[in-house]
């Protein structure tokens, strides 16, 4: 038990990475294999301003997203493997299928992030093959709910995107808001605050560099 | 949730299986004893409750009276007005002001103008604003299902306003001015012979709406102009058989400027909306014997709403809505024994609707309902009373249905009763849930299909290209059964002196293949598609408390207390399984528990209110009222599709209201009055409660000389 305990204990790989991660993360094990890491503000496409109708455009550009870096990917690069994720609005395609060249795919866990200690051996990753994408867009069917009264978009709670890389290894993931500075807007806020503090991806993830399906 | 964009033309929902009838009070000749008083004491007399005139202290369901009295004291002109001051009932916001019963939405209370229903629903709402005053005598309200002999649609209960028929006094004539150019004028006539009684009411509303939203020029109430007239002509063809002629009319305008927002950008659309309600009935009562006596009963109503606008683009904008309701009715009173009192009736409706959200508002939808009821009263001692009763509903468009009821009195002394009721209705699907065809352009382009059309329609869409991809419930669409609800009330009373009155009541409400609105698919431009699915289960249950007390000839303290929990017994079932998960604050889902569970939106846990009344022999009245309600749900943001604590609530409030006027012998009375004293303001969640507001009201009676 306390060997599992180590295993998934949270572990910042390199030192720039150690410098990212609170102290209260940090659990240095002789196993350095597993890393969770917070991603603040990822900027996906936002809101540039608005058209003489009135409708929000935007660039209609992906942010591509290397896990195992943790780092942002140059677009130059969308044809290689280096990037694992893209995020493009509400839409997160994966680095394989026909969104990219390399071995990615994934699928929605429903559950608590920390209870997915190890990835099911049934489990079915699906590659993007557009219009239909591994992580399903629309609300209420992957990642977040939006609702037409509110217009705010809301991450589903106790939903855990479990993806392939780029590279084949595996890493978990949860959103925690789509609005900047990770605060979800309350409901009296203006529709331009709404517009131009979305596209904000805040999320938690875990990346198990080994290869083993293991966190 | 999302209906409050439907804005719902007809939607409207159907009375249909309505059914009720009201025997005037002076109709066989007895004399109208009882007198009002701010004690609505045991010797009140009540028609709704059984469907045939009863002594308040004997029925053996709960009944909640407010008299003329209370209505003009407190100086109410709509029925909004003095619905929320009672206990257990709230009244809701987005399309006009509706009233929850119990925890239940106004899709399940039934509103009666003398025993006859009012059609004209958005949303499922009957914008109660749409009733004047003026010439009421007294307001019955009936909770639970146990009332199912009016209609097995009223799961919530029943509310039935009766007009004042036996008014002697030949005019009265009343102007109120208030804040915000609200103004209202009443003018109540009445000629009677031995044999002819008329009574004519008319008032004219009028009000320049008012904002108060900050930095907005945009009104939270518009421009209304209202006017309603009723006639009444009552005949007595000789002692044993009389008619009744009734018919009223409602006509408001209010003037649109409804500013719409998608994007960051308002769009305004100016005009007007035109509403007319129409009823008309017509009554025959015949006693052949002092134990037997029927009425034939027809009743004809249509609302007609029409919106024309023209956006700020020049594009107009026009919604039509044209309910017709038709009914004709016979009920016959039997008194088989002496202590067994039998009713036994039946009834046809007809009712059409033809509304712009429909396919084709040329096309008028249709359906029909006959139905037949009995009720049997044993007065088995003097004190026991039990009263059972079953209706039986054939619609044109589902199976036909039972509804049985059965009540209790049981009263163990003279100051001590209780009261059980059980009873079972059904609400069929409505117009709006099957035909509706609405895709709000002004929103999103989201579209709502209605049941019986939603498959057809979404598969000439595909068919076109336009469906982006389609929900599993687009695959569980199949033909809606009716809601049906059993609700259980109990309560005791006692007057342990005749200057107190207390009473609490316990009730459940169980209500299975609820029809909600869901998802069933996107356009391809990502726009959502929803439509109806009988989906849920759920229950509301609570306690109420209630009292009144007189301190003295002069000063009667009153109050009243509700406890109300709600629940959607799926998503619990599912909480408790611990499938269903929330977020902290800083965003990490976390499992829900039932102690973060809230049950239903736009429901309070608390309500309270609270009165002290005064009055003298000289005429002098006044009266001070809070009224307070707790917080509740209004929106689902924490990402589960279920309300709990880390969701977006309305802030709980309370509001004082005042009154003081004095009545003189010549038949003047002048009275003055404040509401929202404390001036709570919300406008989002309480769009109908206006800041402060004032008023003066002159009223005059011509007295009869005796």
């Amino acid at each position: 038990m306390k060997k599992q305990l180590l295993k998934i204990s949270f572990v910042c790989l390199a030192a720039i990475q150690i410098m990212a991660c609170s102290k209260s993360e940090t659990i240095t094990t002789p196993v350095v294999t597993v890393s969770t890491k917070l991603v603040k503000d990822l900027i996906a496409d936002t809101v540039l301003g608005l058209t003489a109708n009135g409708m929000p455009y935007s660039a209609g550009k992906y942010t591509f997203y290397s896990l195992e870096n943790n780092a942002i990917v140059p677009t130059t690069d969308s044809a290689s493997a280096k990037w694992d994720l893209a995020f493009m609005s509400t839409r997160i395609i994966t680095n394989g299928g026909t969104s990219g060249p390399a071995l990615g795919g994934a699928f929605i866990y429903t559950g608590l992030f920390d209870d997915l200690k190890t990835i099911p051996a049934d489990s079915i990753f699906k590659t993007d093959n557009a219009p239909t994408y591994a992580i399903t867009s629309g609300s209420g069917r992957g990642w977040y709910t939006y609702d037409q009264l509110t217009s705010l978009i809301t991450p589903l709670a106790g939903r855990v995107l479990v993806i392939r890389t780029a590279s084949g290894k595996y890493a978990k993931l949860e959103i925690t808001s789509y609005y900047k500075g990770g605060i979800t807007l309350p409901v009296s806020a203006s529709d331009v605050e709404k517009l131009t503090k979305q596209r904000y991806y805040n999320f938690k993830y875990t990346y198990q560099s080994n290869g083993s399906k293991v966190f | 949730m999302y209906s409050k964009f439907e804005l719902c033309g007809s939607m409207c929902k159907k009375p249909l299986l309505l059914l009720f009838f009201i025997i005037p009070q002076y109709l066989w000749g007895q004399a109208w004893l009882v007198k009002d008083t701010l004690f609505a004491s045991g010797d009140s007399v009540v028609v709704t409750a059984t469907r045939s005139e009863r002594k308040l202290s004997n029925l053996t369901v709960p009944v909640t009276l407010i008299n003329a009295q209370t209505i003009q004291q407190t100086g109410s002109i709509r029925l909004t007005d003095i619905l929320k001051e009672q206990t257990g009932l709230t009244m809701t916001s987005g399309f006009g002001a509706g009233v929850q019963l119990q925890g239940l939405n106004p899709d399940y209370t039934i509103i009666l103008i003398n025993g006859e229903p009012l059609v004209g629903r958005t949303a499922g709402v009957l914008d109660l604003n749409r009733i004047a005053l003026g010439n009421i005598k007294k307001i019955e309200i009936v909770k639970g299902p146990s009332s199912s002999l009016y209609g097995s649609e009223a799961m919530a209960g029943v509310i039935n306003i009766i007009t004042d028929a036996s008014n002697k006094i030949p005019l009265t004539a009343s102007l109120r001015m208030g804040t915000y150019n609200t103004n209202d004028i009443n003018v109540n006539n009445t000629l009677s012979s031995k044999t002819i009684m008329y009574q004519g009411f008319y008032n004219y509303y009028t009000t320049d709406g008012y904002s108060i939203r900050p930095n907005s020029n945009n009104r939270i109430t518009t421009p209304i102009n209202r006017l309603t007239t009723s006639q009444q002509f009552k005949w007595n063809l000789n002692s044993n058989a009389s008619i009744l002629l009734n018919t009223r009319l409602t006509d408001e305008t209010i003037k649109s400027n409804i500013a719409v927002s998608n994007g960051g950008v308002t769009i305004n659309s100016n005009g007007n909306e035109h509403n007319t309600d129409v009823n008309l009935s017509a009554t025959l009562n015949y006693r052949f014997t002092p134990n037997l006596k029927t009425s034939f009963r027809s009743y004809l109503t249509n609302y007609i709403s029409k919106q024309d606008l023209l956006t700020i683009s020049g594009a107009p904008y026009n919604d039509l809505l044209n309910h017709l309701f038709k009914r004709v009715e016979n009920q016959t009173d039997w008194a088989l024994r002496k202590n067994i009192n039998g009713i036994f009736g039946m009834g046809a409706v007809w009712e059409g609707v033809k509304s712009s959200r429909y396919d084709s508002e040329k096309l008028r939808k249709e359906n029909a309902v006959q139905y037949g009821f009995t009720q049997l009263e044993w007065t088995a001692s003097d004190k026991f009373i039990i009263i059972g009763g079953i209706r039986f509903d054939k619609n044109a468009t589902y199976a036909s249905a039972w509804s049985p009821k059965l009540s209790m009195l049981y009263k163990l002394n003279a100051s001590h009763k209780i009261r059980l009721s059980i009873g079972q209705g059904f609400k069929a699907p409505d117009f709006r849930q099957l035909y509706l065809n609405f895709t709000n352009a002004a929103a999103g382009n989201y579209s709502v299909f209605g049941s019986a059309q939603a498959q057809k329609v979404i598969g000439q869409l595909s068919s076109l290209g336009q469906i982006g991809s389609l929900y599993n419930n687009y695959y569980l669409l199949k033909a809606l059964q009716p809601e049906s609800s059993t609700g259980m009330h109990l309560s005791w009373e006692w007057t342990p002196t005749s200057k107190t009155f207390i009473s609490t009541q316990l009730f459940r409400n169980d209500i299975t293949n609820l029809i909600e609105v869901q998802q069933v698919g996107t356009y391809k431009t990502g726009a959502q598609i929803f439509s109806y699915l009988n989906i849920g289960r759920a229950f509301t249950q609570g306690a109420e408390l209630e009292f009144r007390q007189s301190l003295s000839n002069r000063i009667t303290l009153s109050g009243g207390y509700q406890y109300l929990i709600t629940g959607d017994k799926d998503q619990i079932a599912e909480i408790k399984a611990g499938k269903v998960y929330t977020r902290n604050a800083s965003g990490i889902s976390t499992r829900l528990t039932m102690s973060d569970y809230v049950g239903l939106p736009n429901v309070s846990k608390h309500k309270v209110q609270f009165k002290i009344n005064y009055s003298n022999q000289k005429g002098v009245f006044a009266n001070f009222r809070v009224i307070y309600r707790s917080k509740w749900a209004v929106n689902n943001t924490n990402g589960n599709e279920v309300y709990d604590n880390g969701d977006d609530f309305a802030n709980s409030y309370y509001s004082l209201h005042s009154s003081l006027g004095k009545e003189y012998k010549n038949g003047i009375t002048i009275q003055v009055g404040a509401d929202n004293i404390n001036n709570y303001i919300d406008a989002i969640h309480l769009p109908n409660l206006a800041g402060r507001t004032y008023f003066i009201n002159l009223k005059y009676q011509l007295k009869n000389k005796p």
